[in-house]
């Protein structure tokens, strides 16, 4: 579904990634943990092309597509993403936030898109609020409708980059049981997040990074539980406790 | 999905009438009535007079229709200037910021009564004549009143100047985040701009362009140095001929005052219609900005 | 303001080039440098009429806007709240007499209507075109002073302190509104005095917020002498304009633009390197444009 060959990525005289290869099947959730600074968010922005590899090379569904002759937009349509801070557009009501991008970019008509939108804000349990502007919706509530802008794309796959990170402990609950639903209805989920019960419950497999490098892979219980690498179990041991 | 649903929790944009407000207005007319009426006490004249009013009257009359001209021509240009200029600035091209901002640093730094004259008294010899030709065939424009448009023009490049950082701050303001929430969900360039970027610098834009066009409104009064057709040029014109007319000195006072009185009203108006379109697009979260 | 020593050789850059496109299209021999080293001892003088007519109507105005921006910023309580306070006092068996009472209403009153007097002058002022008011200040002092030598001069300025006593107050209001009650609150439940609270608190952050604003505020007015002109002052526009008319139309407005940028980017930069000397992250305030 998505394939990574040998990522790189530099800025300036940073190497921030420095050879990342992964694969993810159609279903998966790979969770990728990983210290402050190890590039987790500029690895993500690779898959949809918000930050360009230097070299290496991102498959979608078999085709590569960080070539010249795919234009990113396309890219993106195809992948879903959910940001730390939600960034939900100011300007614009919960239930137009998440019918924007149908009506912009998949030129759907209006009224379709907003029903469609108003399907998928009952779906994250916000059918009540497709009026609110963001700065009216708590944390959580945001999150909820920056997955629902997401999924209105009808994406292929969703990335997550520490989409609880940003909010209060009572709010975390909510977005976790949106996106544990999401992949029991056989989402394929990249998930950058520290929120271990999650991981261990819902990731099929989780990837440890750090500078820029893959250190170790495996299931949640082998990474969590049996950590082969020395780094592995310092960090783990640190998030765990 | 298993997510409790929550209820509907909308604040409300405040009232645009209001008991408070209206007591405000009615205050103000009664200070702007008590104003006057001490000033001719004081200064001894009568704002009123019909023998004044016969004469000045046609003069006030033309004068306010030809200010109402000059923000219709001037308005438009300065905003197009002006937010063209401020996208220059933060479009990133050194080649269109470099000049926007020169641009902007010499309207700014310079008196607008400077470039003004110097636009209306010799801008002129800096238009080929064949164009002027051509502008006198198209819009049959009069040689005349060519330095006057000049000058009007002179006036919007300054107003624009002031606008470009206004829409500048605007554009900076909009967070690195909500455009890449629009690129993630595989938006183009020129739809980012469109549906994300404009609308929100256009709202966080209004209350600081309500000031400007009342600015813009006052400094259309600086034609009336050159002798334009709108309300000082041709009230100074009628106060210049009250000695040889026959007339009293104090009128001056009263014109004076009336033209004041005029443009007070304008911008009254012109603010409030601003800060009504601006409730009216009111969104929560964007108007906690002051720029 | 100015960001950039690019921008001032951005803007004589802008300038040579106009220079040369009057050449070739008035036909005229371009710019007369001889011009400038002959006569800019004349430009600089003119320009000290300027200065001169800026710094008296800023420094009388300040002490008006000083005024005006404490009479607006003060907040007084409405004759409700006054009764039911009484009235409250009275129950508790702790109320000061009926004469008490009504001199603490009178004051009340007094200070409401003082504040609604330098609401409207600043309203007033900020409604009408200074060049109005410059016009209007002359009307009035040729009518009464005809004869006077410098009336226009006079007049000139009392336009300008009484515009720019608005505008700082203006200024004033913001910067008192922003420090009072909770800051001085705080104060005094450290047990500072009242005027220790005003001396250590109110107007170190006062001052702060308030000069960046009164700093343009002075190159706004500065800007703003140039519509002396208009009334035979004897300063820099008239000399330029007159100059222009003596066949020196091009060297004239280079030498008016080039020394106001250089005044009010001079003085801009000088406050810049202050106000980030000074800087405290999250005090500001915006400066009110006329
Ligand atoms: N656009 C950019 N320009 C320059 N440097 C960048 C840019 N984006 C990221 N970096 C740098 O690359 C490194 C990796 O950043 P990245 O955001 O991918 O880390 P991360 O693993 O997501 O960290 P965190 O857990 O803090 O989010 C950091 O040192 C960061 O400063
Ligand atoms: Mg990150």
């Amino acid at each position: 579904m998505i394939r990574t060959e040998d990522i790189h990525k530099h800025f300036g005289a940073l190497h921030v990634l420095r050879g990342i290869t992964l694969e993810v099947t159609r279903g998966d959730v790979l969770v990728i943990i990983g210290p402050s600074g190890s590039g987790k968010s500029t690895f993500l922005r690779c898959i949809n092309l918000l930050v360009r590899p230097d070299e290496g090379r991102v498959f979608i569904d078999g085709v590569q597509v960080n070539r010249a002759d795919i234009r990113p937009e396309w890219v993106r349509q195809q992948v879903g993403m959910v940001f730390q801070s939600f960034n939900l557009f100011t300007h614009l009501t919960a239930l137009e936030n998440v019918a924007l991008g149908p009506i912009r970019v998949k030129k759907a008509p209006r009224d379709e898109a907003e029903t469609k939108a108003r399907q998928l804000l009952a779906r994250v349990g916000l059918a009540a609020k497709e009026q609110s502007y963001p700065a009216e919706l708590s944390g959580g509530q945001q999150q909820r409708v920056a997955i629902a802008r997401a999924l209105a794309m009808d994406p292929k796959a969703m990335l997550f980059d520490e989409p609880t990170s940003a909010l209060d402990p009572e709010y975390i609950r909510e977005v976790l049981d949106v996106m544990a639903n999401l992949a029991h209805e056989g989402m394929t989920m990249i998930v950058v997040t520290h929120e271990m019960g999650f991981a261990s419950s819902v990731a099929s497999r989780i990837v440890f990074m750090d500078g820029g490098i893959i250190l170790e892979e495996g299931r949640p219980l082998d990474i969590f539980e049996h950590p082969k690498n020395e780094r592995t179990r310092a960090f783990v041991s640190k998030i765990l406790r | 999905m298993a997510v409790a649903t929550e209820h509907v929790g909308r604040t409300r944009a405040p009232p645009i009438f209001s008991l408070s407000n209206a007591a405000r207005i009615v205050e103000m007319v009664i200070g702007g009535l008590l104003l006057i009426s001490i000033m001719s006490v004081v200064l001894k004249f009568d704002i009123r007079d019909p023998r004044l009013w016969a004469g000045y009257g046609p003069n006030f009359v033309r004068g306010f229709w030809g200010t109402l001209g000059y923000i219709a021509l001037i308005l438009p240009i300065s905003v197009g200037v002006g937010f063209a200029a401020g996208w220059a600035r933060v479009s990133g091209h050194r080649m269109l910021a470099w000049p926007a901002g020169a641009f902007v640093d010499f309207f700014r730094g310079v008196p607008p009564i400077v470039v003004i004259l110097f636009a209306f008294l010799f801008g002129v010899d800096f238009i080929p004549l064949r164009v002027q030709l051509f502008l006198q065939d198209v819009f049959g424009t009069s040689s005349n009143s060519l330095p006057f448009t000049l000058a009007a023009f002179a006036v919007a490049f300054h107003s624009g100047a002031y606008q470009a950082e206004i829409f500048r701050a605007g554009f900076q303001s909009i967070s690195r985040g909500q455009i890449e929430a629009a690129e993630a969900l595989g938006m183009r360039h020129f739809q980012t701009m469109r549906s994300i970027i404009l609308p929100q610098t256009v709202r966080l834009s209004l209350p600081p362009l309500g000031n400007e066009f009342a600015v813009l409104i006052k400094d259309t009064s600086l034609l009336g140095a050159l002798g334009a057709t709108e309300l000082v040029g041709l009230s100074q014109e009628f106060t210049a001929q009250i000695p040889i007319s026959g007339g009293q000195i104090v009128w001056a006072f009263a014109i004076w005052s009336s033209v004041a009185l005029t443009y007070f009203v304008m911008t009254f108006l012109v603010t409030r219609l601003l800060r009504l379109i601006e409730r009216r697009f009111r969104t929560p979260g964007l108007d906690v900005m002051s720029l | 303001m100015f960001r950039s020593v690019e921008s001032v050789l951005g803007i004589l850059i802008i300038i040579g080039a106009g220079a040369v496109v009057y050449d070739v299209l008035a036909g005229s021999r371009g710019l007369d440098l001889g011009y400038f080293q002959a006569n800019w001892l004349r430009y600089a003088r003119a320009v000290q009429v300027n200065l001169l007519a800026t710094s008296i109507a800023f420094v009388v105005g300040m002490g008006i806007g000083f005024l005006v921006g404490w009479a607006r910023s003060t907040r007084t309580q409405p004759i409700r709240k006054i009764l039911s306070d009484f009235h409250q006092a009275k129950v508790q068996g702790t109320a000061r007499g009926r004469s008490a009472l009504a001199v603490t209403i009178a004051v009340a009153g007094v200070r409401h209507y003082l504040r609604r007097i330098a609401d409207g002058y600043v309203e007033a002022i900020r409604g009408t075109p200074l060049f109005v008011q410059i016009i209007f200040a002359y009307a009035v002092a040729t009518t009464f002073y005809p004869r006077l030598a410098g009336v226009e001069f006079f007049a000139g300025v009392v336009a300008l302190t009484i515009n720019t006593g608005a505008y700082q107050g203006e200024t004033f209001r913001a910067g008192l509104q922003t420090v009072h009650t909770g800051q001085v609150e705080a104060a005094r439940a450290l047990g500072l005095s009242r005027w220790g609270a005003m001396r250590h608190v109110v107007l170190p952050q006062a001052l702060r917020l308030v000069v960046p604003p009164l700093t343009n505020e002075y190159i706004g007015l500065f800007k703003a002498s140039a519509l002396l002109y208009f009334i035979s002052v004897f300063e820099i526009t008239f000399l330029s304009k007159q100059e222009a008319y003596q066949g020196h139309p091009f060297e004239s407005f280079a030498m008016i633009t080039g020394i106001f940028l250089l005044i009010t980017v001079t003085i801009a930069r000088v406050v810049q390197y202050f106000e980030a000397r000074f800087r405290i992250p999250g005090l500001g305030i915006e400066p009110a444009r006329d």
